[in-house]
């Protein structure tokens, strides 16, 4: 008896390690692309930050000069706190903004194709397309928008919208209501609005609940999940996608105030030939990335429902 | 009586918000076509023109007739097939284990997956730069096609969805019927799996068709450049020199690069409103 279950639990053993040598040779490219473009570059970012390293030289170890620049340089300052405004406004506006559009489409039941079509439509314009689109409509003299607006009101309606410290912040954020990160995030509300149950609404109604109060008490438990997926994606895609559509845009004028860190790393290391503290840069994007995702996280556990 | 009224005038108050909305959603779409039929010189002059005076098709026929524009236009192809195939295979393989198998060590892979799909792309640029010019890929598309074989987090992600929606049933069916892992991969989970791979392929060339930072790291000669970096470079200043932008051909160049995403859209909208779902699937 005590032969065959010894057997038994020998050819048991075997499946198991063959299960987990197949699992992982199954997991093998994976495994060197992990190593080779994530592992690494995130070891060599952290450890370049300490040297003065350039593209020719691989430099000297400096111990904390770069960052001790950084934390003297107001331009990073300047930098760090433009990232932040841009980020978090411009993830609350177009989620708003892409939330709103999944309501609307979901509640309008004639000509919904077509009606998501046009909505999606800027989502599928390339960043540098668009860029150089709202430049021109935005443009001082002779953009259409100044002057729609001066024919309507009848005045000289002439503010310079990309190139006004204070200006280029509302028309970047009124810029990235047409990236594809909010196309995508309304057809995902879209979906999220979908599979609420109708039953719920039903019985609201039937309790009397008004439309706001269905919204608290129904729609918004049901879809926080997604709610939550698409905060922390769009703001990876803040501190990422900002570089694709402000580069061509504004290049990170006027006088700085729309230079996030992205812009700014870019030109460290590839134009001003300074890897090391490019490096260093990357180190506080990275360490931003990681805050952003826990408080995202941490705060979700108030406010995200989930049925189990 | 009253409410069904109050419900009607509240449904007209909405198409009226949506069809405002429409025009604003569709308005840089329209400027970049009327832009691209005017004249560089009507593009500067006030007041600006809602529809070119005089429609010219100069811009794009010297776009089409040029090599330049068929050259960029390859440079994006070759991109976007690479990264497909590459994605499709590695990504597809890699998921298979983890929504599959049980394995030591698949929660701590799955997490891996999950935190790299949060790292910024741009803060590992650096030292992926520095790599690729040790392997002298620098100016070819090399960079950015060969870490597609090595699976994507963000794909891995997304099959890993499609794969657990499968039935578990089948595979200890093929098991019995003396099927190994492979032949479960390739008979039964692929075949059914066709939407997700035209889903992700789709995913995958429209993020071709609009990247613009790393072709704009990587390459510098017009040999390999894209359409995306081509524009902000070599159509910016066209034939004018290097102080006049040349309007009238980004928006033509633009307008072109529109049509193939809307194409797509049109023609497979179901594929790609799906998989933008699934990636928003919780679990």
């Amino acid at each position: 008896m005590s032969t065959t279950k010894a057997i038994q639990t020998k050819q048991a053993r075997k499946r198991k390690i063959k299960n987990a040598l197949s699992a992982y040779a199954f997991l093998s490219p994976w495994i060197i692309g992990f190593l080779l473009f994530s592992a690494y570059p995130i070891v060599y970012v952290f450890t370049m930050s300490f040297t003065n390293a350039t593209m020719m030289n691989s430099g000297e170890f400096v111990q904390f000069d770069n960052y001790i620049k950084m934390f003297n340089d107001s331009g990073f300052w300047k930098s760090l706190w433009v990232t932040l405004v841009f980020s978090i406004f411009s993830v609350i506006i177009t989620i708003i903004w892409a939330f709103c559009l999944a309501m609307l489409l979901n509640a309008q039941k004639r000509f919904n194709g077509f009606f998501q079509f046009v909505y999606f439509l800027p989502a599928v314009v390339p960043s540098v397309a668009l860029a150089f689109s709202f430049q021109m409509i935005f443009a001082k003299d002779t953009g259409i928008f100044n002057y729609m607006i001066g024919s309507v009101t009848g005045s000289n309606f002439s503010p310079n919208w990309l190139y006004d410290e204070t200006l280029v912040y509302p028309t970047v954020f009124f810029i990235m209501l047409f990236t594809y990160s909010t196309g995508q995030m309304m057809l995902i509300f879209r979906s999220g609005l979908k599979e609420v149950p109708r039953e719920l609404y039903e019985a609201a109604s039937l309790d009397g609940a008004s439309a706001f109060q269905k919204f608290r008490n129904v729609t918004f438990p049901s879809i926080s999940p997604i709610l939550l997926f698409n905060t922390v994606m769009a703001s990876i895609g803040a501190l990422n996608g900002a570089f694709a559509i402000l580069f061509p845009l504004t290049e990170g004028g006027p006088n700085g105030a729309t230079n996030v860190l992205s812009l700014s790393l870019y030109r460290e290391v590839f134009l001003n030939n300074r890897i090391g503290y490019g490096c260093c840069l990357a180190v506080i994007l990275f360490l931003l990335a990681v805050v952003f995702a826990s408080v995202q996280f941490a705060m979700s556990k108030k406010w995200v429902y989930y049925e189990n | 009586m009253r409410t069904r009224h109050a419900i009607h005038a509240s449904s007209v108050v909405r198409v009226i918000v949506m069809l405002f909305i429409a025009m604003i959603t569709i308005f840089p779409f329209l400027w970049i076509f009327s832009s691209s039929l005017k004249t560089n010189l009507e593009i500067s002059q006030f007041p600006p023109t809602l529809l070119p005076k005089d429609p010219q098709w100069e811009a794009f026929g010297k776009l089409l007739t040029g090599d330049l524009f068929w050259q960029f236009l390859r440079n994006t192809l070759l991109l976007i097939i690479g990264n497909t195939v590459g994605t499709l295979i590695s990504s597809s393989f890699v998921a298979y284990p983890l929504a599959r198998l049980n394995f030591p060590g698949k929660n701590l892979v799955f997490s891996i997956i999950v935190a790299t799909m949060m790292v910024p792309g741009i803060t590992l640029i650096t030292p992926q730069y520095m790599m690729f010019n040790n392997f002298g890929w620098l100016d070819t598309l090399l960079p950015m096609i060969v870490p597609a074989f090595f699976a994507y987090p963000y794909n891995v992600f997304l099959f890993r969805q499609f794969f657990r929606s499968v039935p578990k049933d089948l595979d200890e069916a093929a098991y019995i019927d003396g099927c190994g892992r492979v032949g479960m991969l390739f008979r039964i989970l692929l075949p059914l799996s066709r939407p997700v791979f035209i889903t992700i392929g789709i995913l995958s060339a429209v993020f071709w068709w609009n990247e613009l930072t790393q072709p704009l790291i990587y390459v510098n000669s017009d040999t390999w450049k894209p359409l995306t970096v081509a524009l902000m470079t070599r159509f910016k200043f066209f034939d004018e020199g290097p102080n006049t932008v040349t309007w009238n051909y980004l928006m033509a160049v633009s307008a072109l690069m529109i049509l193939p995403p809307i194409a797509l859209y049109l023609s497979a909208s179901r594929y790609l409103v799906e998989g933008i779902k699934t990636s928003g699937m919780k679990g």
